[in-house]
């Protein structure tokens, strides 16, 4: 029987009262259903085909350029190629997650989200899930198309390793775009502007096209906080096995425990703000007033 | 009649003209007293969304974090490899990473004003239906952010010179054709806003990154932190075909006469067939000139189009999500 059917109550009180399971079937299907526009997305409108797929490639291939320019080694070409692919993920954590709460109050949708009977975290995993699927497509076409141009030479030996890498780089950033919608909504108009502070910044001190070490604390501190930064550095040094880069960070396997405790840490602290967010919301009232 | 109450004055204003017709520069507008008008109030609205939301300082270290950011992460590349060797080609990185900070800003603005209005506030049908040439409302809002840009800019350039080295002269700087550059340049940047803003009118809300994916493509081919010679000789040609290829060499050449071009140099196409090292001032202000006043022409009619199949397809009040 599904759990949607009508069943006789005795009270308000008692029909009110769901059952567990029907709890986690609403909430899966919010989920399913925040997740839906975004891979739907995909097929409805195709200028994205042009400007999240091939206009970022041409801007890859800049700093492939710039490499070619300074005559470096083939694997920094690499190096760049894989940074290339992976800011289709963090551009999507950065304005599709963590400012996506703050577009919902603009657009009016986060009263209906907060009144609806499910798990606003539902919400946010659908989001992800999405993003995900979206940004895979364009991460995986950027390096497919960018590796055959530029005939990128990967080395890998523990490729295992390199998947288990590769998507607790993606739990984390997700994780990471979870915790940050909360924050975002918070700080209101400042969250616009802080979507411009987390690109160019984030992508220096991550390491975005030269190995993290060598930046020193500045990478260390990055490494300890930013997952793109973590995530990359293991990547590469799992791709590119007999590249001669600047050492200095930890082994892989270390590195996919970083994330997995930056998974953990972001998703309890997304939790958590969520609820306090609610609190402050209901109290304050402030749900539906837009543009703050 | 000095004691005609002022009610008397301002219906006056408003009704017909002594002669008794119609009087159609009332329909019509007072012209460029008008644009002038709406490009003003328009540029100061821009400037406040830009700036009030914060305190300075706050607004200083975002409006500057990005371009010194994109700056040092060339700088960071150099070193790896060239070790610094080079203080000349660092000052060509910094350069056209600042100059490409005032690009991305003037690309965005119009852009996403389109965005805001439409999606964020809902106000793109009332501005449209206002007296006002929206064209020149949008020209007014790119330009406050165009000028956020400039500074972020110049700030770059500034820490490029007193902490990363970039060697620099008043002395030996070519003021007229700095001057003369900038402001065709900066005109190219607008109009270039002016076509995205045209494409952001039929594209939906995630349209938010079309302005950095467009900067980033043409950052590829107009020699901003490389010289177009390491691009195979098709991308050369269409780098020479954009204006902004123009207006970066041009700064640069009024700036450090004596530094590497970006469009000449052994091997580039431009050499091949000019026979000269690298394009002097004349060449560079004429290409310019040219390749910018397409540009500009390209993008009043994409505009046009655009706006009127946005009219046609009920696109001015959409608002879209994902």
């Amino acid at each position: 029987m599904s759990v949607y059917e009508y069943r006789h109550t005795a009270s308000p009180q008692e029909a009110a009262n769901w059952t567990p399971r029907q709890q986690l079937m609403t909430d899966l299907r919010a989920v399913g259903g925040r997740a839906y526009p975004r891979v739907t997305g995909l097929f409805r409108e195709k200028s994205w085909i042009a400007f999240e797929i091939l206009l970022p490639f041409l801007a890859t291939s800049a700093f492939v350029f710039v490499y070619r320019a300074l005559q470096a080694p083939p694997e920094y070409i690499g190096f760049v190629v894989l940074g290339g692919a992976m800011t289709a993920f963090w551009l999507n954590v950065i304005w599709m997650m963590a400012s996506q709460l703050w577009w919902e109050k603009s657009q009016g949708n986060l009263e209906l989200y907060f009144a609806a009977p499910m798990s606003i975290m539902s919400v946010l995993f659908g989001m992800a899930f999405g993003g995900m699927v979206m940004s895979s497509t364009r991460a995986l076409v950027i390096l497919v198309i960018a590796t055959f141009v530029f005939g990128v030479q990967f080395a890998v030996e523990q490729w295992v390793l390199l998947f288990a890498v590769f998507v607790l780089t993606l739990a984390a950033l997700y994780g990471l775009g979870m915790m940050l919608a909360s924050l975002f909504l918070m700080w209101g108009r400042e969250a616009f502007h802080l979507t411009q502070l987390f690109t160019e910044p984030v992508y220096f001190v991550s390491g975005l096209n030269f190995p993290v070490a060598r930046l020193g604390l500045l990478g260390a501190l990055a490494l300890a906080t930013i997952p793109l930064a973590v995530g990359l550095d293991a990547m590469r040094q799992l791709a590119f096995v007999d590249a001669s880069f600047p050492i200095g960070t930890p082994p892989p396997a270390v590195e996919a425990l970083i994330l997995v405790a930056m998974t953990v840490v972001f998703l309890i602290a997304a939790r958590w703000m969520l609820r306090t967010l609610e609190r402050m919301a209901r109290q304050e009232g402030r749900l539906s007033v837009r543009w703050q | 009649m000095t004691d005609e109450p002022a009610a008397s004055s301002l219906a006056s204003g408003l009704a017909s003209p002594a002669w008794g017709g119609f009087d159609r520069r009332r329909a019509r507008g007072r012209d460029l007293r008008d644009h002038w008008q709406a490009f003003r109030t328009s540029a100061s609205l821009g400037w406040q969304m830009e700036a009030n939301w914060t305190d300075p300082a706050l607004f200083f270290i975002y409006s500057v974090a990005k371009p010194l950011s994109a700056a040092l992460i060339l700088v960071v590349m150099l070193d790896i490899i060239g070790g610094g060797a080079a203080p000349a080609y660092r000052a060509f990185v910094v350069i056209g990473t600042a100059l490409w900070a005032i690009v991305l800003a003037g690309i965005s603005g119009m852009a996403w004003t389109v965005l805001d209005d439409r999606e964020r506030y809902r106000m793109l049908k009332y501005i449209y239906v206002s007296p006002s040439d929206f064209l020149v409302v949008l020209l007014g809002r790119g330009v406050a952010r165009l000028g956020v840009g400039a500074m972020g800019g110049l700030i770059t350039i500034a820490v490029g010179i007193v902490w990363l080295g970039v060697p620099f002269d008043p002395a030996r700087i070519d003021w007229p054709l700095l001057a003369l550059v900038s402001v065709i340049g900066l005109a190219t940047i607008v109009a270039i806003g002016v076509l995205l803003a045209a494409i952001c009118l039929q594209t939906r809300q995630e349209s938010w990154s079309y302005p950095d994916a467009m900067a980033g493509a043409l950052f590829l081919v107009s020699g901003v932190v490389f010289p177009l010679a390491v691009l195979p000789t098709p991308l050369q040609v269409f780098g020479m075909l954009t204006p902004l290829t123009w207006w970066i060499e041009g700064v640069r050449h009024a700036v450090f006469p004596t530094g590497p071009s970006s469009v000449g140099g052994p091997g580039s196409f431009w050499t091949t067939i000019s026979g000269s090292a690298a394009p002097d001032s004349v060449t560079i202000i004429v290409a310019l000139l040219g390749t910018g006043a397409l540009v500009t022409l390209a993008a009043t009619a994409v505009f046009r189009v655009s706006e009127r199949r946005a009219k046609e397809r009920g696109l001015l009040d959409r608002t879209t999500g994902s």
